[in-house]
């Protein structure tokens, strides 16, 4: 299955971020509120079971100036493997002036996936995005498939953030240089001119970006303790 | 060659040696401990931190922007400590690199530039200059494995020896690789936050 989806939010007169184009195409279902106000919520509701392999999809946001978008998952997705055996690849491209938070459900790659995701997001000189990721190896019980998930985040074309992380590969998930054996590794991306305080614990940490910007991670053996972690920056 | 020979050597004064790669604070949490856990950890770190380093070593050998690259691997460093670490080895290499081989190319390098750049400028050819970096990504570490943990000298090498270095040279100089490593990130942070006496500045 290929499916391309756009979501276009911006200013209007009053003040309210409102959702100017909304084009879904099954399984990427944007779910507008309805509501107004100064910020845009959409939900992206995945209509079909998705992505199984062989599945492409695509999402491009466009954020314009003063206007922010809250652009929220429902459910966990479930990455399968399809019947072809050949991998899936899923985007999501931001063209952001003024706010966005991104924050979709847990992504659980289950045995046998194989999984390329990317989000890219050019930012403006005052633009701001938030973005969470949480991703699980495996069901509980199944050992994980391979995914592969890059981020790259841009403001004014310098780069700020640019990680690829790779996990299915057993040697480097156990390794304690690659995941420790931990089941989910949770990150959240706060590119804003807000000053946080760096720290951490055992298996999370908050840190500075060289280029501005913060990131906290977090590795754990369950999705409760890592969302918990991320919670509390 | 000759240029990769030395700086890949264990006796060149660029202050590598007080660098173990994250080795220290794994060794302080009982997460290495022997040969078995130091050839994982080994393992591990050759495949995302040392793939990294040798594709900006290999960029810079071919002559790419050494501004943008260094601008690049900064957004590919989410952790302070390993940036810092990166920035501190690439400046004691410059020290002893611009008594050994003064050049144009040096000048071109940024300020406190990462080790990657100036690797791959000093040997000049994207293969070696992989190489030289992906191997100092493991032997760094496993030589602190030895002073840390007392383990023995032949098996650590032996495990050096085992490793796809080349195979990760080779890769690294197809594309300007950006894998991460979450665990490495978490291990270099929290060894500058950790009490008490430290061996190693990372």
């Amino acid at each position: 299955m290929k499916a391309s989806a756009r979501l276009v939010v911006a200013l209007d007169s009053h003040g309210n971020s409102v959702v100017r184009v909304l084009r879904s195409q099954s399984p990427l279902t944007l779910v507008p509120a309805r509501r107004v106000g100064a910020v845009a919520l959409v939900h992206l509701v995945s209509s079909v079971t998705s992505p199984l392999g062989g599945d492409s999809l695509e999402l491009t946001v466009e954020v314009g100036p003063g206007a922010s978008l809250d652009l929220r998952g429902v459910a966990a997705t479930l990455m399968l493997p399809g019947p072809t055996g050949l991998p899936s690849f899923s985007s999501v491209r931001f063209s952001v002036e003024g706010t966005v938070r991104y924050l979709p459900e847990p992504t659980v790659v289950t045995r046998r996936a194989d999984h390329t995701a990317v989000v890219e997001a050019e930012l403006d000189s005052h633009a701001e995005l938030s973005l969470r990721e949480v991703l699980v190896l495996g069901r509980a019980g199944e050992p994980g498939g391979v995914l592969s998930t890059l981020v790259r985040a841009t403001r004014c074309g310098r780069p700020l953030l640019h990680q690829q992380l790779v996990v299915g590969s057993p040697a480097v998930d156990r390794s304690s240089a690659g995941l420790a054996g931990k089941r989910v590794v949770g990150t959240s991306l706060m590119l804003d001119a807000v000053p946080r305080a760096s720290g951490g614990g055992e298996w999370w940490n908050v840190v500075p970006l060289a280029a501005g910007g913060t990131l906290a991670t977090a590795l754990g053996d369950d999705v409760v303790t890592v969302t918990r972690v991320l919670d509390a920056i | 060659m000759l240029t990769a020979l030395i700086l890949a050597d264990s006796r060149f004064p660029g202050g590598g040696h007080v660098h173990s790669g994250g080795l220290e604070e794994a060794a302080a949490r009982g997460l290495v401990v022997d040969e078995p856990s130091l050839e994982s950890f080994l393992h591990g770190r050759l495949l995302t931190a040392g793939l990294l380093a040798a594709g900006f070593a290999a960029a810079a050998a071919r002559g790419e922007d050494l501004a943008e690259l260094d601008a690049e691997l900064d957004a590919r460093t989410p952790s302070p400590a390993q940036r810092e670490a990166s920035r501190a080895q690439g400046r004691g290499m410059l020290r002893a690199a611009r008594r050994a081989w003064p050049s144009e190319r040096l000048s071109a390098l940024p300020r406190d530039p990462h080790q990657p750049l100036v690797i791959g400028v000093l040997v000049g050819d994207a293969f070696e200059a992989a190489l030289t970096c992906a191997y100092l990504s493991v032997s760094g570490p496993a030589s602190a494995a030895v002073r840390l943990l007392g383990l023995d000298p032949f098996g650590v090498n032996a495990i050096v020896a085992s490793l796809d270095v080349e195979e990760v040279a080779a890769r690294a100089c197809k594309e300007l690789p950006a894998l991460g490593s979450p665990a490495l990130d978490l291990l270099a942070e929290a060894h500058v936050r950790r009490e008490g006496v430290r061996l190693f500045g990372s």
